[in-house]
């Protein structure tokens, strides 16, 4: 029965499922209908990311909104941070992005955004789970239901707002040669045409929407071999790499060689502090590398839980100007409440053009440690029950319970938690060199078995 | 109770929580299957609410693996029309109809562009209550954009059914009333081919909720004004999707909706003789034009499904409702006001006739229509009573109790979209038709006042 349904994933991140199959267009209308509700009657941003499923998934959710009485604004295909950017900047009361993010191409999944452009958070879309599950929705009478509007200038809004927030002059004096990959997903039309108004040269590939993903939507340096091949071809400064919904940005070195996804958060926040000087927000799993870095710009480090909601709620109670995460995700308040893998360009190409060095030689200056992520398969009570025994082992030991449990000693750390969105046990382990960090996975894997 | 009804090759309700988008989207997935994955056109009324449930129906159909050809705001004419000639698998119409603007409906027509009859409705059906729907492989099919050219094909259609060049040559001036329908350019078109000047009343996008959508001649009060004042050849009114037709005289005199059919009926035996299909509800007004063509009537249950069913099977020229809902078949597999009103212009040109001599001819039939408001058991049990009462003169159970005398007739049946009872008498004098009526309304009332000491 299970490979013939296989499983909805309802969480925190959203609703997702293998498109028409778990995730069918009913389940689409009804949380579209739950969460216009949960929003009171207003304009709710609507958006996708290029998956061929987004023709069906679209009009459920358009069709849901309108039953409740909220306005649907079409903004088409468009990056997750350009609709969050949009709804906040609009003060529409809400925003759904169809978009799967990360997940291969026959999922997709419904995203939900505040009034404040924010991810909801856990308890907020507990609320909406709760309407969902109660199936009582604020449907309003035929003559009530609004018509539908349609905004397209949402992306060069976006666009504009980040250029504005960046030293324009610096990137363009430097002439940057960049190879972009799109994975010919919602950014393919945006992202080229926001590097060349900053005067540099762009090398696209993967830039066709609709076409086929490439490669894994995830951009993790195992995806990024024809990045670095046509960064060596095209004589490039640097590659990005952007997920299938462009909230996260991985790079390339001028050698082809990918930098590894905790130095986009390390460069974003170098440059931010170098501007801004104050509290930065990383979450537990994030290499200590952000600690040398602020602590050269004497700026205070916040540890959240694993989380784009988690990482900015920590940055709006502490104030930071800059926060992220390890997996290529950088938020800046000041122009989006959300993971934006756009201003996250613009503050690495600003950091690259304070100097003429190499990106390789940018990196290698900064402090080198060796992280080490990989997860197993655990249901959610046995990872809890594994993360109470790891506390109990290390007792003796620094801990850190931010997250499931981090164990800190002065030269390397381990953090074992459990998946919010998915039955998995992660492990992450940093150390000085990549046997050391690996050989604390073990340990851990080791205790795991007994 | 919930305000939702599933009917042969329909399903309606009233919009919010009876009929909503995830209950829509359940009947496109069970329609898209049972088309098997073909495509399917759909279109839509102008309702507020008809935007909604298109983007609903668009989602199952694609859930379903079917390329849907979106014709936007349209009649339902014209999906029917587009399935037959693009060689879709089946069509859905969003619309309410006549119903208030409370309502909206889904039609469902198959690939020969009617509404599914009734074993395709129940194959329709199970798939539904059984929710086995069919779903696309790695990637549904994109929407197909609206056919160019549909519109212009189906007049040509329309004009080469018709004395195109007789009509024209006659020089008409009608006055129309669209009832916000989405029918109105392309009656435009359609009338200025046919050389028809034309002013019109009612036209969309702006739909006044305060005016009865369903043409009726209490409601035609606007249209009768406008042609009594000015010189015009005749009024007409039409549906919101296009499907009925109701007339006012060149004097400003509003004509029963009864008399569309056998007006439109006799325009078309005049030049293609055969069999006519009504409902067993319908006036006896169409027996003589029939017999005037020696051709029969066939009387059906009361729905536009049964009624071009057996038009079809008998291969009539001529189906509808006194309603003012009249299909010329094979021409039309809808019920299509733009055709009966080309065949009554056509009528009125060949004949050199105006409108009310016209109605004039057709024999006048003294007519009455009542409703006793009961629930679903207690008019169940008043049937029965009535079987017993009526055994002599039965002529038809196909839908209720249909008795024939002589001279009368009476027609009881229960209604398909609210809990009451509906009856009607027709004969050629007043007294008579009152005697029948009275007397099965006795009947019924017996049986209701049993209920209520027991």
């Amino acid at each position: 029965m299970t490979e013939h349904h296989p499983a909805l994933k309802i969480g925190v991140s959203g609703v997702r499922g293998i498109a028409g199959q778990s995730l069918t267009p009913e389940i689409v209308a009804a949380f579209a209908a739950a969460f216009g509700t949960y929003c009171g009657t207003g304009r709710i941003a609507v958006g996708s990311d290029t998956r061929p499923s987004r023709v069906m998934v679209t009009p459920a959710v358009t069709a849901g909104l309108l039953s409740v009485g909220c306005t649907p604004v079409h903004l088409g295909i468009v990056p997750t941070p350009t609709l969050q950017f949009h709804v906040r900047k609009h003060g529409e009361a809400g925003g759904i992005c169809v978009t799967a993010s990360h997940n291969p191409l026959e999922w997709n999944a419904l995203k939900f955004c505040t009034s404040a452009g924010e991810a909801l958070r856990p308890y907020q879309f507990s609320e909406l789970l709760d309407l969902y599950h109660q199936g009582v929705f604020s449907r309003v009478e035929a003559d009530d239901i609004p018509e539908v509007q349609i905004d397209q200038s949402a992306a060069s809004e976006h666009i504009q707002a980040v250029t504005e927030f960046t030293d324009r002059r610096s990137i363009a004096d430097r002439k940057f040669r960049i190879v972009v990959d799109c994975c010919n997903a919602s950014a393919s039309k945006v992202t080229p045409t926001f590097l060349r108004n900053l005067n540099c040269e762009v090398f696209e590939i993967h830039t066709t929407p609709g076409e086929p993903f490439p490669r894994s939507p995830e951009p993790a340096p195992r995806n990024l071999a024809e990045l670095g091949a046509a960064v060596l071809e095209y004589g490039a400064d640097i590659g990005f790499a952007q997920d299938a919904d462009a909230d996260r940005v991985a790079i390339v070195d001028e050698r082809g060689k990918p930098a590894g996804e905790d130095f986009t958060v390390a460069l974003a926040i170098d440059q931010s502090l170098r501007k801004h000087p104050g509290p930065v927000v990383v979450s537990v799993a994030t290499s200590r590398l952000i600690e040398d870095i602020a602590r050269a710009r004497a700026g205070a480090v916040h540890r959240s839980p694993v989380g784009e909601a988690h990482v900015l709620e920590k940055m709006l109670e502490v104030g930071a100007q800059i926060g992220g995460e390890g997996n290529g995700g950088v938020i800046i308040p000041g122009i989006n409440h959300c993971r934006d893998s756009f201003a996250a360009m613009a503050l690495i190409l600003e950091r690259l053009a304070l100097n003429p060095f190499p990106v390789s030689q940018v990196l290698a200056s900064l402090p080198q440690y060796a992280t080490v992520r990989t997860s197993v398969p655990c249901r959610s009570r046995e990872a809890a029950a594994f993360v109470r025994l790891m506390r109990h082992i290390y007792r003796e030991e620094t801990l850190d319970l931010t997250d499931g449990v981090k164990v800190m000693w002065p030269d390397r750390w381990l953090l074992v938690r459990g998946s919010n969105t998915e039955p998995l046990l992660r492990l992450t382990a940093e150390a000085g060199d990549e046997s050391e960090a690996r050989r604390l996975i073990d340990s851990a894997l080791e205790y795991l078995r007994e | 109770m919930r305000e939702l009804k599933i009917g042969t090759g329909w399903v309606r309700g009233v919009v919010g929580d009876a009929l909503n988008p995830e209950l829509v989207i359940g009947f496109s997935r069970a329609f898209g299957t049972w088309a098997e994955g073909g495509p399917v056109v759909i279109g839509r009324d102008t309702r507020r609410s008809s935007v909604m449930f298109q983007q609903a129906v668009t989602a199952g159909l694609l859930n379903s693996n079917c390329q849907v050809i979106d014709l936007g705001e349209t009649s339902t004419p014209l999906i029917s029309f587009a399935v037959r000639e693009l060689g879709a698998s089946g069509g859905v119409s969003v619309t309410g109809s006549h119903n208030d603007s409370s309502w909206n409906a889904l039609k469902f027509l198959g690939p020969e562009g009617s509404l599914l009859n009734p074993i395709k409705s129940e194959e329709f059906l199970d798939l539904f209550h059984a929710s086995s729907f069919q779903t696309f492989g790695p990637h549904p099919p994109p929407p197909q954009p609206a056919a160019p050219g549909i519109a212009d094909a189906y007049l040509d259609h329309l004009c080469s059914a018709l004395a195109e060049e007789e009509i024209r040559t006659r020089g008409f001036r009608i006055a129309l009333d669209f009832r916000f329908g989405a029918v109105a350019p392309l009656a435009d078109q359609f009338l200025k081919r046919l050389g028809v000047q034309t002013v019109t009343l009612n036209v969309s996008p702006a739909i006044d909720w305060h005016l009865q959508l369903e043409p009726t001649p209490d409601s035609m009060g606007e249209l009768a004004t406008l042609v009594s004042n000015g010189r015009f050849d005749f009024g007409a009114a039409l549906n919101i999707d296009g499907d009925r037709l109701v007339l006012v005289a060149e004097d400003g005199t509003c004509v029963s909706e009864e008399y569309t059919l056998p007006l439109v009926a006799r325009s078309r035996l005049l030049r293609r003789p055969g069999p006519v299909v009504t409902t067993l509800s319908t006036s006896k007004r169409i027996d003589p034009v029939a017999a005037e063509f020696d051709q029969k009537v066939v009387r059906t249950a009361v729905g536009e499904s049964f009624v071009m069913d057996r038009g079809v099977e008998l291969e009539a020229v001529v189906a509808g409702e006194g309603s003012g809902g009249v299909a010329a078949l094979p021409a039309s597999m809808t019920f299509d006001a733009l055709l009966s009103l080309g065949l009554i212009l056509e009528f009125l040109a060949s004949e050199r006739d105006r409108l009310s001599d016209a109605v004039q001819t057709i024999p006048r039939t003294e007519m009455l229509k009542g409703r006793v408001r009961c629930s679903a058991p207690a008019a169940y049990r008043a049937l029965e009573k009535c079987r017993q009462v009526y055994a002599e003169g039965i002529s038809s159970l196909d839908d209720g109790i249909r008795v024939d005398w002589d001279d009368a007739w009476l027609h009881l049946r229960v209604s398909n979209t609210e809990p009451l009872l509906r009856i009607i008498a027709e004969s050629d004098d007043a007294r008579r038709t009152q005697k029948i009526f009275d007397g099965c309304l006795g009947v019924i009332r017996h049986s209701l006042a049993e209920e209520e000491t027991k």
